[in-house]
């Protein structure tokens, strides 16, 4: 957003509550970045509260923070760069009427999205390979860089979906193959997921469409500053922002367009919290609908140890510290009746499990009475070294509910003083039968593969970093908070530009579609502001 | 304000427990942090130019050296000793991250000694390992929400911590730990120093 509208000539101000750092600032240190604030705030200082339904007390987690700093979430992500496919913009006239789920169709189609995927690819950088495909979605131009290296597991992924009568696709990711536009390519580290990277070859908009911004010399880059509020105008137009700067000062930067782009969560979070006389209920609000009909993605995992030893002989391969599985299946995104019970579903993503050594260790320990110490986890601890873990993640429709919303909690304040998120959450059970089925198919492929293990690690999870839906878009002001452009229906020039316009989250992780989306709300505001 | 610190102390759990979907496992263990020492009114004094430990006093250096051993004791592989992982922790609870666990785990190892004396009559550090063995299992399996079980769960943290962390933090001395878990990746640049590091670019 902010690199289209420096390229049209706009001034534009970027405020990040957290800091701008460079690719020298990544540093292969597990407890620097997965253990302590580095990307994540401490959840007394900054919690968000999570309960499980509304009978539940709260508890302060940082769950559905993403990364805090220039770039967010993109900065720490793994990467997995899928495309949304046309049922995702259809969901209720292709489905009908979901008792308990408030699901609808967006205001646009995959075809006004098409070429703005193209665009975000480009732009971003995304390495893949096109493959005839029977669940394909439509695509004009091959990715701009070539696929990834694999591990040779990939091909026995391929054998096993295949004798199943599935068809394995290779995934497309948001890391640079070769050079590209000034990056360097991948290196290979396998430190990727809940790490910077120190190359640049990561796809995240830190490395991409950050830098092409500044070099614009129209936008500006406020790194540590806190926006606390949005002020509205007499007549009810958003007028500024106000923020604590890096020194904990207050300061308002007055603009003639806002636009607003803090995850779903704390976009909400930011709307809810700047109420004036206008919007009593928090900007854009006056329907009651900021912060309602939140949509995370259904999670669930299995795990397949292959032990080293055992296996070198049939597949001496194995050891090959080439860090991606690069695998996905996606035969059971929706399926042709109800006789699972559900209709919509998702993705299988096949990857190897995290290398963080530290996070391994402590969960192969466990806690409580099933917890072990001394020999016997160091015994488990030698398995882990003599093993090559083989795991898939789901990436599942998450069904919007009533019981899924976030509001803010007045009684509760971060270390700014300002009012927290509070996140309810109350899952459809259509979405459980769903997670559950793909995790079955996902497991009946890992045990093709004959593993000397199989572990399943969940079943009926959600990824709360994958937000969406909390400002969801529409052609009627009654039941949306957004236009079709991701304007306010309430606030002529406040946008929102993360997740939050999703009405349904589809069926993988959103990264590339929150990106494309805003590629394509920038060219629609560009076009606006030349008109004047 | 006794109910807040419950929350707080919830807050810990939550993250000392949680699996997240990174596999990277984003599960910090800390404690709330006013970024101020001059207002920690918890700070151990400064330590004396004798002591040895930033942290503990001599008993409690070899408490916490038992009890680490014990949940990673050397065989035919290094252990937790041989990482220096109680230097780990000795130094690791001196960080402004760290604070209330400083005293969560103080106060845990001085419940652990005096169980130790109640059943064996004589300190952790004292005990034979089997004895250590039972207390540190008493500890364990503690109900969920105990100061024991929480106290056992912080010692098994930080000790894979100090095992398998970065070697500038103090710990996986040698990268014995790394070797023990087969983690082959590559590590930081040669002068670097995670607590440095965290505290002159991160910290939200």
């Amino acid at each position: 957003m902010a690199l289209q509208l420096g390229r049209a000539g706009f001034k534009v101000v970027v405020l990040e509550k957290g800091a701008h750092y460079k690719k020298d600032d990544f540093i292969h240190d597990e407890i620097l970045n997965s253990r302590r604030n580095f990307f994540m705030p401490l959840p007394w200082d900054e919690p968000h509260l999570v309960r499980r339904g509304e009978k539940e007390k709260y508890q302060r987690t940082n769950t559905a923070w993403t990364a805090n700093c220039v770039g967010g979430g993109t900065v720490h992500m793994s990467g997995y760069f899928y495309r949304l496919k046309p049922v995702d913009f259809r969901l209720r006239s292709q489905l009908g009427a979901i008792p308990g789920a408030n699901i609808a169709d967006w205001p646009i189609h995959y075809e006004d999205l098409a070429p703005y995927y193209d665009l975000a690819e480009e732009e971003l950088g995304v390495s893949g390979a096109m493959v005839p495909h029977p669940f394909a979605e439509p695509r004009k131009k091959p990715y701009p860089l070539p696929p990834l290296k694999e591990h040779p597991i990939a091909n026995e992924v391929d054998a096993a979906c295949r004798a199943l009568g599935y068809h394995p696709l290779p995934t497309a990711r948001g890391i640079i193959s070769e050079a590209y536009r000034g990056r360097a390519g991948c290196a290979y580290c396998a430190l990727c997921g809940s790490y910077g990277c120190e190359v640049d070859a990561k796809s995240g908009t830190n490395s991409s469409l950050i830098p092409a911004a500044i070099a614009t010399g129209n936008v500006e880059i406020r790194a540590r500053c806190m926006a606390r509020m949005i002020e509205v105008d007499t007549t009810g137009k958003a007028k500024s922002v106000v923020y604590l700067d890096a020194d904990g000062v207050a300061q308002e930067q007055p603009a003639k367009v806002i636009v607003v782009s803090c995850t779903a969560v704390e976009s909400a979070r930011l709307l809810l919290n700047s109420s004036s006389s206008r919007f009593p209920r928090g900007l854009a609000n006056n329907n009651g609908l900021v912060g309602r009909n939140l949509v995370f993605s259904s999670f669930g995992e299995s795990r397949a140890t292959f032990r080293l030893k055992k296996r070198g002989q049939s597949w001496p391969w194995l050891s090959d510290p080439a860090p991606f599985v690069q695998r996905s299946l996606q035969d059971f995104y929706l399926m042709p009746d109800n006789r699972h019970g559900f209709r919509k579903g998702g993705t299988l993503g096949f990857m190897f499990t995290h290398p963080n050594p530290i996070f391994a260790s402590i969960r192969i320990a466990g806690a409580g009475k099933s917890g072990i110490f001394g020999k016997a986890l160091k015994d488990r601890l030698r398995e882990y070294r003599d093993s090559k873990i083989l795991q898939f993640e789901i990436y599942g429709e998450f069904l919007p509910t009533a019981g899924t919303y976030v509001s803010v909690e007045n009684g509760v304040k971060d270390k700014y003083g300002i009012p927290v998120a509070a996140i309810t959450i109350d899952r459809h059970p259509i979405d459980l039968k769903m997670t559950r089925f793909l995790v079955e198919r996902g497991e009946e492929v890992l045990t093709a593969m004959k593993p000397d293990s199989l572990e399943r690690v969940g079943d009926a999870g959600e990824t709360t970093i994958l937000q969406h839906g909390t400002c969801r878009f529409g052609n009627d002001p009654a039941s949306s908070v957004l236009d079709k452009n991701c304007r306010a229906h309430e606030v002529p020039n406040l946008y929102v530009v993360d997740g939050s316009f999703m009405p349904t989250s589809g069926g993988v992780p959103t990264t590339l579609t929150i990106a494309a989306n805003s590629f394509r709300v920038a060219h629609a505001l560009v076009d606006k502001m030349k008109r004047g | 304000m006794p109910r807040r610190q419950k929350a707080n102390r919830i807050s810990r759990r939550v993250f000392i427990q949680r699996l997240t979907f990174f596999g990277g496992g984003v599960v910090l263990i800390g404690a709330a942090c006013k970024r101020d020492p001059k207002n920690d009114s918890t700070a151990p004094g400064k330590p004396d130019a004798s002591a040895e430990h930033l942290t503990f006093s001599p008993e409690e250096y070899a408490l916490v050296a038992a009890a680490c051993d014990r949940v990673v004791p050397r065989d035919e592989d290094p252990g937790a000793l041989d990482a220096d992982v109680p230097v780990y922790i000795d130094r690791m609870l001196q960080t402004v991250e760290m604070r209330k666990v400083r005293l969560e785990f103080l106060a845990g190892a001085a419940a652990l000694d005096r169980r130790s004396k109640r059943m064996f009559g004589k300190g952790f550090a004292e005990a034979t390992p089997p004895q250590q063995d039972d207390l540190l299992g008493i500890f364990k399996d503690s109900p969920h929400g105990t100061g024991e079980a929480h106290w056992f769960e912080l010692l098994m943290v930080l000790t894979m911590e100090g095992l398998l962390g970065d070697p500038s933090y103090g710990g996986n001395k040698d990268r014995v730990g790394w070797a023990l878990v087969g983690f082959g990746t590559s590590e930081p640049p040669p002068n670097y120093s995670g607590s440095k590091h965290l505290h002159a670019h991160g910290g939200h």
